[in-house]
């Protein structure tokens, strides 16, 4: 029996002009729980669609437990539990009777359903709301019904788009719970923005972005990627510096921005007993003794100083950058920017492989306009079947 | 039970899950029931026939089903699929294009034809118990309702199809609506054009296809042509179901 659960191989769509999908390739193997992460319009529900034979390749092949989603989409359904974006379901049904039509459009026999059910209502915590109408639930137990249909007939394979999205954090917390729960014996595919939920959930993640994959591996190495350390340093603000007068934070920042190699340097929020700063300098130096010396000659009570690799959030913002600044429209990118990366060029420079995004997306400071999911549209906007449910995106 | 039959299940489940069900059902009824007896707009009343037979009736149920059953029984068929992402969640389950299509069409068929069964009570009541009003012809009943089983199967797909090509309600209603009335009463424009032009028209009107029906003839002719008009919506309506795969 073979471990390859899912793989895509050259995976393109368009819709119209728009390439959704530029040669993707991935594979995932049995048991993992895959996050699968990117912005809005990455191609993130494209490549699920995809996979659960809802929409076909424009080019490439993908296989799922070993059958081809063109050749074989019944096969392929049938391996495979999908809760779709916002998980659509029958608001005129209730939950039980929801579940029963799902069962028995894949063909489960009654007791074999019962039997099911008892298990899925356990994992997903739907024991109260089975009788009631689907349209009288929360959104947190719309998505326990999708999930408890894609679990109903015990398939190898999850396939789950944005199951977070539209929930409190207390919904989000139980719903990651359960994913880790029904993970233990199944592979998952989680697309989700929420990168704290894959760092919980997921052993491995893969980026995407501008419909190309830009990372794909274990989070430990996606976080090293951008092979730059990030430094958390924590000043007293109260204590008084050689100058006889306690650190501003305009100071400090400075002073941080003016050590070789340092990058990115900003202030973080914190209490009015201390300046935090986060700063960033290449994986191979380390300002750890540049920044001792700092405190030392200005006579800075130091309370911190950390040195980790950068966050996934960083990471994750750095390697899809790309899209928010095509988002807002930045056509003209700052100067440094340009020397950096090609944002711009997906749509015309056929040649420019995944290989050459991931090397040309160098370091850089952190930006501290957090990219903003709403400003985006998803890529199959022209698609009037589907874009209801890509546009509107946490 | 198949894939299909679990969504035409579903799918004529859900009309009486709303008031939709009851409301076309209620306000058929009474649009029937003050036409047949009383007559209106044209159509004479059945008091006013006065003879034994169901005639009014045949050629009143098809302009019923063409003015509000079809055009609102199949407007949500598809539409509302689309708009609330509904259809994602049934394609990926493991079924045929064809079986939800089909499916699909079997629920609102099967409503159209619980309401059409319920216009048996008519003949059964003036004809048999509790009064005999007269020397029926059976045979004419029956030819009648087998052309209304016929039209609906073809209407039935028609606003199918046009509930396939959009997301809104509305529209497919509207659509729908204007569809069944051209199709329907293009005999009655073909009297007014060319002769040559009127022969098409007139083969393509729905009207002259069901009267014969209505007077107790059937006519391979016109079984032919409802089924085939209900053969190539569904294919059409397939297509479109399948254009998703390719947009």
């Amino acid at each position: 029996m073979t471990d390859l659960m899912i793989s895509a191989e050259g995976l393109s769509k368009r819709f119209g002009a728009v390439r959704a999908l530029d040669k993707v390739n991935f594979q995932v193997n049995r048991g993992e729980i895959v996050g699968f992460l990117g912005p809005n319009g990455a191609g993130k529900s494209t490549t699920m669609r995809i996979l659960t034979c809802f929409i076909s390749p424009s080019l490439g092949q993908a296989k799922v437990h070993g059958h081809d989603v063109f050749d074989e989409p019944l096969e392929v359904r049938k391996k495979i539990g999908y809760l779709p974006q916002r998980a659509p379901l029958y608001t005129d049904m209730n939950a039980y009777e929801y579940l029963q039509f799902a069962a028995g459009v894949r063909g489960l026999d009654a007791s074999t359903f019962k039997s099911r059910l008892r298990k899925v209502v356990e994992v997903c915590g739907l024991a109260q709301a089975l009788g009631k109408d689907i349209q009288t639930l929360s959104h947190g137990y719309r998505q326990r019904v999708g999930l408890a249909q894609a679990l109903i007939h015990d398939p190898p394979i999850l396939i789950l788009d944005e199951p977070t999205s539209d929930l409190d954090p207390n919904e989000k917390a139980e719903v990651i719970r359960y994913i880790k729960e029904i993970g233990k014996d199944r592979t998952i595919l989680l697309s989700t923005h929420n990168l704290a939920e894959v760092e919980e959930a997921c052993a491995r993640a893969i980026i995407v972005s501008k419909g190309r994959v830009v990372a794909d591996g274990p989070l430990d190495e996606i976080r090293g990627k951008s092979g730059r350390s990030r430094y958390t340093v924590v000043f007293n603000e109260k204590a008084n510096g050689k100058s006889g007068a306690p650190p501003t934070a305009t100071e400090v920042q400075d002073a941080l921005a003016e050590l070789d190699e340092a990058k990115g340097v900003r202030e973080l929020p914190t209490d009015e007993r201390e300046h935090k700063f986060e700063l960033t300098s290449p994986e191979d130096t380390d300002l750890r003794p540049d920044i001792f010396s700092l405190a030392v000659d200005k006579g800075w009570t130091m309370l911190e100083l950390r040195r980790d690799t950068q966050s996934l959030d960083a990471v994750f913002r750095e390697l899809t950058r790309g899209d928010e600044k095509l988002d807002r429209g930045e056509r003209w990118a700052r100067a440094s920017d340009d020397n950096d990366d090609d944002d711009f060029d997906d749509e015309d420079d056929e040649d420019d492989d995944q290989d050459d995004q991931d090397e040309d997306e160098g370091p850089d400071e952190p930006e501290d306009d957090e990219p903003e999911e709403d400003e985006a549209e998803e890529e199959d906007d022209d698609d009037d079947d589907d874009d209801d449910d890509d546009k509107e995106k946490d | 039970m198949s894939p299909m039959l679990t969504i035409a299940k579903r799918e004529f489940r859900s009309y009486f899950d709303s008031p939709l069900a009851y409301v076309v059902f209620c306000l058929s009824f009474l649009f029937m029931g003050v036409v047949f007896f009383r007559g209106l707009l044209g159509f004479g009343g059945f008091w006013q026939a006065n003879r034994a037979s169901m005639q009014q009736m045949f050629e009143l149920i098809p302009i019923g089903l063409t003015l509000l059953v079809v055009p609102v029984v199949t407007m949500r068929l598809m539409a509302e699929e689309r708009r609330s992402g509904t259809l994602e969640m049934l394609i990926t389950l493991p079924v045929k294009d064809s079986d939800v299509i089909l499916g699909k069409y079997l629920g609102a068929l099967g409503l159209v034809y619980v309401l059409i069964l319920g216009t048996v009570v008519y003949p059964i009541v003036l004809f048999t118990w509790p009064y005999q009003l007269g020397p029926v012809d059976w045979n004419t009943v029956g030819s009648g309702y087998l052309g209304l089983v016929l039209y609906s199967a073809a209407t039935v797909a028609i606003g199918l199809l046009v509930s396939s090509l959009t997301q809104s309600q509305a529209i497919a209603f509207f659509v729908t609506f204007f569809a069944l009335l051209s199709f329907y009463f293009l005999s009655r424009l073909a009297q007014v054009l060319p002769a040559n032009i009127g022969v098409v028209l007139n083969y393509m009107s729905f009207e002259p296809h069901f009267q014969p029906f209505a007077r107790g003839l059937i006519d391979t002719r016109d079984v032919v042509f409802f089924l085939s008009i209900a053969a190539l919506a569904l294919i059409l309506s397939f297509r479109a179901l399948e254009r998703r795969k390719w947009a």
